[in-house]
């Protein structure tokens, strides 16, 4: 009880304090929030100073091998390929390096802002295969989905964050244009008629990703000059990162390696799993 | 007077006078001193000390004010905003020229409007008056008893009709003169008439011609009222007017035919406001916010149901906020402590088994379920079942007198007919006795309903723990003192509770527990089966939406049933394969009417087999109901024999190696400890949670729980504990409950008992989360709200569900009886045990959930559904598959629902989605040979991805499949469902696997969104009508016909024959 009592005072001296202070107060600090939101609305202005970030993901050691993809379901995709297709979770490119690596600034930027870029971020599907099989974009960007298949298509990406959605595609059929307002890592998007159709998504709050292509290599430009983390994400073997420092006006090369057998951390969000469901025959 | 003279001299003489001689300043000074402070006293407890609200409601003003300030340019903004779309300007616009366009017509028509309004008021006073006095007349002339006074009378009416009544009136254009005419009754009354109805056509022209700005007006102000969210600035303004005009005095509800007088609002004065204020908004000051919960507050109606009926506290206590709360003494009902609010739902909700804005409350009401506590401490309401069986067998009762009252009284009437008078009176008393006749009848048939009842009721008989009577089939014997010595320290987690034993009572509770278990017959020994199949079998096939795997960290799947961790340990094989295979099959079914559990040699001895089953589940010796199942809510999942042996295989691998047991048991086996054993068993109310062979009928242990919340305090025996308790502050229900279950054993601290005083409740280590929800749960349990003449809440605060209100909480009883929500969402928002564990985040697995079923009755035949329910294979033959979902991995168990609990879980999915019932399916209407076509051609165009996904019969395609036979959808789905279904599943369903966006809106009709075949070109249809009515239609043969039309590529085995062996496989 005398606690309780203690407190109550504690509280009326309180009330009155802020009672002579009155409201001069109050509109003090929400000045300063205000001027706060105001700083961080504000977008970065290249100042010519920006520097940029190369590198490669190298690949060591046997890459494990996936069973072929069968398109029997549907004759229009079959018809689209004459060889065997393999799924895209871990395509090691000629020189050795890793394809589909998504590299991305994931500290030192805070507090910045960034123009969204006005162009869309593209997903075709070609063949009932989606191009690209890893997309970088931006959160607000407009992701536009075309699709060349003759076949019906339903894109349905399957974020934590962001809002899910799952929209038929027919042939012929105007572009899907959709935005994905918050950032989030790793989207993944499948076709509920075709299994096999896998792609990722990933939703930045800045410009600055990369995904590696047939060369492995990634570029990350027009960094403000400072120190960063940078990581790496792939599907299969997960997630890795660096620091690197960007001096003005230059350019940081920094590698990254996967190796076959050694544990890498997992990546932020659990990834699909190479094998589709129904891509095998039962043993 | 004269004595008065001289008074001085007197006084010398017997001393100075106080009065006159001395000063008194003094004492008036200090009197006024004392007096201004008095004065000074009186002001402060005015305006501070005795009126606290009064600083509060200045405080408030000031704050309310300036957050709306802040407030108001930004909605203004918001409101510019929806101002300046182009789509607002083009509705201005249109709402602009269509009111030009009106106006000449409009002002016309006003014109007309007021010359008529004119001459209808000239007309309408000696319209009037004459009216008045024919009518006066006639009065009399009806009353008039002679007939010269009538024909007088008469003549009078008709003098008065002839007038002449002079009106001046106005030509209608109202620009020639006014021309004054005299005129009879009848030309008045006609002329009335005429402007009468002029004057209506005019108004209906006037709406006529202002329709359509009146629509595009309407169509304005909603596309306004859709797009800005919160108030208008034209709402601030209002509310800022408001505070101005603001008058610092007591807030005060009164609702009369409850009682209650309410001045909660004197100090909490943003509770109702329209804006949603946090304590951040108003200054850090918690007491102005507004309520918390809008949607509570709607329903709820302050002024018709006040605070302190759900809050507590006393409500007419102002002068401080300890007072006002009712923390002091002398007030029964102290304000609920935050984290326990919504126990003071239940004080009117105690009907409610969910509530859906009270998830502490419904998961207080989970945990009494779950934790068994209703084992010991009855809960009016829980024992659902229980109790049915005794109404039923009171009910059979009533109606079995009342039937042999009708028969005496037909046999009377009967009598009384044979000895009438007369043939009437005979036929009389016939008529009547056939009549008994017919209500002998039908009360026989309601007692034959009933008994039907009373049978499934006992098959819903479930018990919160297993049945004990297996122990020597089914666990190892040194495994069983290890459990009871701490159930929590093998399974943590476990609904086991500890008991405080001593090493003696665990040996005769041990000696007891397994001497009483019955020797046989044995399981039958079973094959080793594939650990690793097992393993994925238990992972896929839905075991983890009740059962726990893993320790620690590693912990995943359900809270509703055991963590299986260390199986290994405790049981044996061949039992858990039975188990696992069929948990209801009993050993032995158990008699109630003989109390005993029946064998082989009570059937032999009647020439009958060993068989016990629904078809089988009457006693031999006697006929009466049997227990015939295991009283578990675990279900069959219908797997077979191999799959049965391989998931047992893979728990029975489930163990410690390193854990230790005592070597010598040989002491359970010591017939001498069984006595002590089985009065320990019944003193720690073990039968409460197990069937336990001789107590099966042991009485309850606790005391009972429905009016907890409303003990007095004097009976809550806080033991020695009470002065330390008053001292810190918790001698209140909410401490005495809180360290109850925390410690059960806390209020036998310091006292000296017999070992048999003491408290006997076993510790059932809750979570603080989960504690603090029992806790609510049984503040919330009070005596009616009817306490006393301070707290009389009236009849009609109570909420007794209706009609479909009830059909929803009777199953919620069952839905939490047997964990459905475990696989499905059944409540908006809920997601399933299933869906949050590692394997379904993948989406390849999420596809794999079983259904959401927020709009089961929506979408299915009632019909239908309680054939599933009852039998989810939907097949008698072909059961180890689901009867609809043939992909999923996961299977809808078969419960065993008996058709009490079949029709409750019906109703309740109708109540849910608003379904009437019964349905009555509307009939569609059949396709001619065209559309027959048209249909076919499109579900097997390249285009429509339909036979894709759903499964169609053939093996091959099938096994690709993701979505039902369509073939089902004739007797499971109901069409207008479907229709919607169609045309945005997400809507329905999110995160479905069928797209949305199949069909485009072209008019008035839906079309296929992308390319339709040839035959497709004229027809003027709406598109899902059609498929919908071609899968309505669909037979087997026409499924035949279209799978051979859709175009399929090379063989799979071609295909696949070169695949490689992988690292990474999920399945």
């Amino acid at each position: 009880m005398t606690k309780k009592t203690v407190v109550a005072a504690q509280a009326a001296v309180v009330v009155l304090l802020a009672m002579t202070l009155g409201c001069g107060k109050t509109d003090e600090t929400a000045k300063v929030t205000e001027e706060k939101t105001a700083a961080e609305g504000k977008e970065y202005q290249p100042t010519g100073d920006e520097g940029t970030i190369t590198g490669k993901v190298a690949f060591q050691g046997q890459a494990p091998k996936f069973p072929a993809i069968s398109m029997d379901a549907d004759a229009f995709c079959a018809s689209k390929h004459s060889g065997k297709v393999f799924p895209d979770a871990v395509v090691v490119n000629d020189n050795g390096t890793l394809k589909n690596v998504f590299v991305y600034v994931k500290s030192g930027l805070e507090g910045k802002s960034f123009a969204v870029s006005d162009q869309p971020a593209v997903l075709d599907q070609k063949g009932c295969i989606y191009e690209p099989h890893v997309l970088g974009m931006q959160a607000g960007q407009n992701l536009r989905v075309v699709t060349s298949d003759n076949t019906t298509h339903n894109i349905h990406p399957m974020p934590k964050v962001n809002r899910e959605w799952n929209v038929s595609q027919p042939p012929g059929a105007d572009p899907i244009v959709r935005t994905f307002t918050r950032p989030e890592a790793s989207i993944p998007v499948k076709c509920n008629q075709h299994p096999w159709m896998k792609a990722y998504i990933h939703v930045m709050g800045h410009p600055f990703y990369s995904v590696s292509g047939q060369d492995g290599a990634f570029l990350l430009k027009g960094l403000p000059p400072g120190k960063y983390e940078i990581e790496a994400v792939h599907e299969q073997f997960g997630a890795e990162t660096r620091q690197v420092t960007v001096p003005p006006k230059g350019s940081t090369t920094s590698d990254f390696a996967y190796r076959v057998g050694q544990a890498y951390r997992p990546s932020s969000l659990p990834m699909m799993p190479a094998l589709v469901l129904h891509c095998c025959a039962e043993e | 007077m004269a004595r008065d003279v001289n008074p001085g001299a007197d006084r010398q003489s017997t001393g100075p006078d106080p009065i006159v001689d001395k000063s008194l300043s003094g004492p008036l000074l200090i009197a006024a001193f004392v007096m201004f402070l008095a004065l000074g006293w009186a002001l402060y407890a005015e305006l501070y000390g005795g009126r606290p609200w009064k600083n509060h409601q200045r405080r408030f003003v000031s704050l309310y004010t300036s957050y709306l300030k802040k407030l108001r340019p930004r909605q203004l903004a918001a409101e510019k905003a929806a101002f300046a779309s182009p789509e607002l300007q083009k509705l201005e616009e249109q709402l602009t020229a269509a009111e030009r366009s009106a106006g000449p017509r409009l002002s016309e028509i006003d014109r007309q409007l007021t010359s008529i309004r004119h001459r209808l008021a000239i007309l309408k006073e000696p319209f009037q008056d004459a009216r008045a006095k024919i009518a006066a007349l006639t009065y009399e002339l009806e009353h008039a008893t002679s007939a010269n006074g009538k024909r007088s009378i008469r003549h009078d009416i008709e003098e008065a009709k002839k007038g002449p009544f002079r009106v001046a009136l106005p030509p209608e254009d109202g620009k020639a003169l006014i021309v004054p005419a005299s005129l009879t009754f009848g030309e008045l009354e006609r002329r009335f008439a005429e402007c009468k109805s002029r004057e209506a056509q005019l108004i209906a022209q006037q709406n006529e011609v202002t329709s359509e700005s009146r629509e595009l007006r309407r169509k304005r102000n909603d596309y306004l009222s859709e797009r800005l969210v919160g108030l208008t600035q034209q709402q601030i303004d209002g509310l800022l007017r408001k505070m101005n005009e603001f008058r610092v005095e007591i807030k005060q509800i009164h609702i009369e035919e409850a009682g209650l007088v309410e001045r909660c609002e004197s100090c909490h004065l943003g509770i109702r406001e329209p804006v949603t204020m946090t304590a951040a908004d108003m200054g850090g000051n918690p007491l102005f916010v507004s309520h918390p919960v809008k949607d509570l507050m709607a329903i709820h109606d302050p002024n018709r149901f006040g605070c302190s009926p759900c809050h507590n506290g006393n409500g007419l206590a102002v002068s401080s906020v300890r007072k006002a709360h009712g923390n002091y003494e002398h007030w029964l009902w102290p304000l609920f402590a935050k984290e326990n609010t919504e126990a003071g739902c239940l004080q009117c909700h105690f009907k409610d088994r969910v509530l859906e804005h009270a998830p502490v409350l419904t998961r207080g009401r989970d945990l009494y379920e779950l934790k068994g506590c209703a084992g010991c401490h009855r809960y009016e309401g829980v024992d659902r079942d229980a109790d049915g069986v005794a109404d039923v067998r009171k009910e059979i009762q009533n109606l079995q007198t009342r039937q042999k009252e009708s028969r005496l009284e037909m046999d009377r009437e009967i009598k009384n007919g044979d000895q009438a008078n007369s043939n009437e009176e005979a036929q009389k008393h016939f008529a009547r006795a056939e009549n008994l006749r017919v209500t002998v009848s039908n009360i026989d048939a309601m007692i034959g309903e009933l008994e039907q009842k009373s049978k499934f009721l006992m098959q819903d008989l479930k018990k919160i723990g297993p049945n004990l009577k297996d122990v020597r089939l089914k666990l190892r014997r040194n495994w069983l003192p290890v459990w009871l010595r701490d159930p929590h320290a093998f399974r943590p987690g476990t609904k086991m509770p500890k008991f405080r034993l001593t090493d003696d009572e665990i040996r005769a509770i041990s000696a007891f527990i397994w001497q009483s278990g019955l020797d046989g017959p044995l399981p039958v020994p079973q094959a080793k089966g594939d650990a690793a199949k097992g393993k994925e079998l238990f992972e896929t096939r839905g075991c983890l939406a009740c059962h726990s795997i893993g320790e620690g960290d590693q912990r995943i799947g359900g809270e509703f049933a055991a963590n299986l961790s260390r199986l290994g340990e405790k049981a044996n094989y061949d039992y858990i394969v039975r188990w696992v295979h069929n948990p209801r099959e009993r050993t032995r079914p158990y008699c109630p009417h003989e109390k005993r559990d029946l064998g082989p040699e009570d059937y032999s001895r009647h020439g009958l087999p060993f068989v016990a089953d629904p078809d089988h589940s009457s006693c031999p010796n006697d006929g009466s109901e049997l227990q015939i199942q295991n009283m578990t809510v675990m279900p069959s999942l219908r797997l077979s024999t191999e799959e049965s042996r391989d998931i047992a295989t893979y728990l029975m691998g489930l163990k410690h190696e390193y854990a230790a047991y005592p070597a010598d048991v040989s002491y359970m086996e010591d017939a001498s400890l069984a006595a002590r054993g089985k009065q320990m068993v019944g003193r720690y109310g073990c039968a409460s949670c197990h069937e336990i062979k001789t107590l099966e009928e042991a009485p309850r242990i606790g005391t009972e729980l429905t009016r907890e919340g409303s003990k007095p305090m004097e009976q809550l025996d806080f033991g020695l504990l009470e002065h330390k308790a008053r001292k810190e502050g918790w001698y209140s229900h909410r401490g005495f409950v809180e360290r109850k279950l925390n410690d059960p054993a806390v209020y036998d601290q310091g006292r000296e008992k017999a070992p048999e005083d003491r408290l006997r409740m076993p510790n059932v280590q809750l979570t603080q989360a989960d504690s603090r929800a029992l806790t609510t749960f049984l503040l919330g349990s009070v005596d009616s709200p009817f306490r006393g003449e301070f707290r009389a809440i009236p009849a009609q605060f109570r909420y007794l569900p209706t009609d479909q209100q009830r059909d929803l909480q009777e199953g919620w009883w069952v839905i939490k009886k047997y964990n459905c929500m475990g696989c499905h969402t059944i409540q908006v928002g809920q997601k399933s045990v299933l869906s949050a564990l590692p394997r379904y985040q993948d989406p390849d697995w999420k596809e794999q959930l079983p259904p959401s079923l927020l709009q089961e009755a929506a979408r299915t035949n009632p019909g239908w559904l309680a054939r599933f329910l009852s039998n989810p294979a939907l097949s008698e033959e072909d059961v180890h598959r689901n009867g609809v979902r043939t992909y999923l991995a996961a299977r809808m168990p078969t419960f065993n629902f008996s058709p009490n609990e079949v029709r409750i879980l019906v109703r309740f999915f109708e109540a849910a989605a608003g379904q009437p019932n019964p349905y009555i399916a509307l009939k569609l209407e059949p396709l001619d040979e065209r559309e027959r076509l048209m249909s076919r051609a499109l579900f097997s165009s390249q285009a429509a991805p339909c036979l894709k996904c759903h499964l169609t019969g053939d093996e091959r395609h099938d096994r690709y499949a993701t979505a039902p036979n369509f073939l089902m959808a004739k007797e499971r789905l109901k069409p207008s469902w479907t229709a919607r279904w169609m045309l945005d599943p997400q809507a329905i369903s999110p995160g479905t696997a069928m797209p949305s966006g199949l069909f485009h809106r072209d008019g008035d009709r839906w079309t296929f969104a992308g390319p339709t075949p040839n035959v497709f070109k004229g027809y003027n249809g709406d598109h899902v009508q059609l498929l919908l009515r071609y899968m309505f239609e669909l037979t087997p043969e026409e499924q035949r016909r279209l799978t051979r039309a859709v175009p399929t590529a090379p063989t799979a085995a071609t295909r696949q024959s070169e695949t490689v062996s992988s690292g990474v496989r999920s399945r």
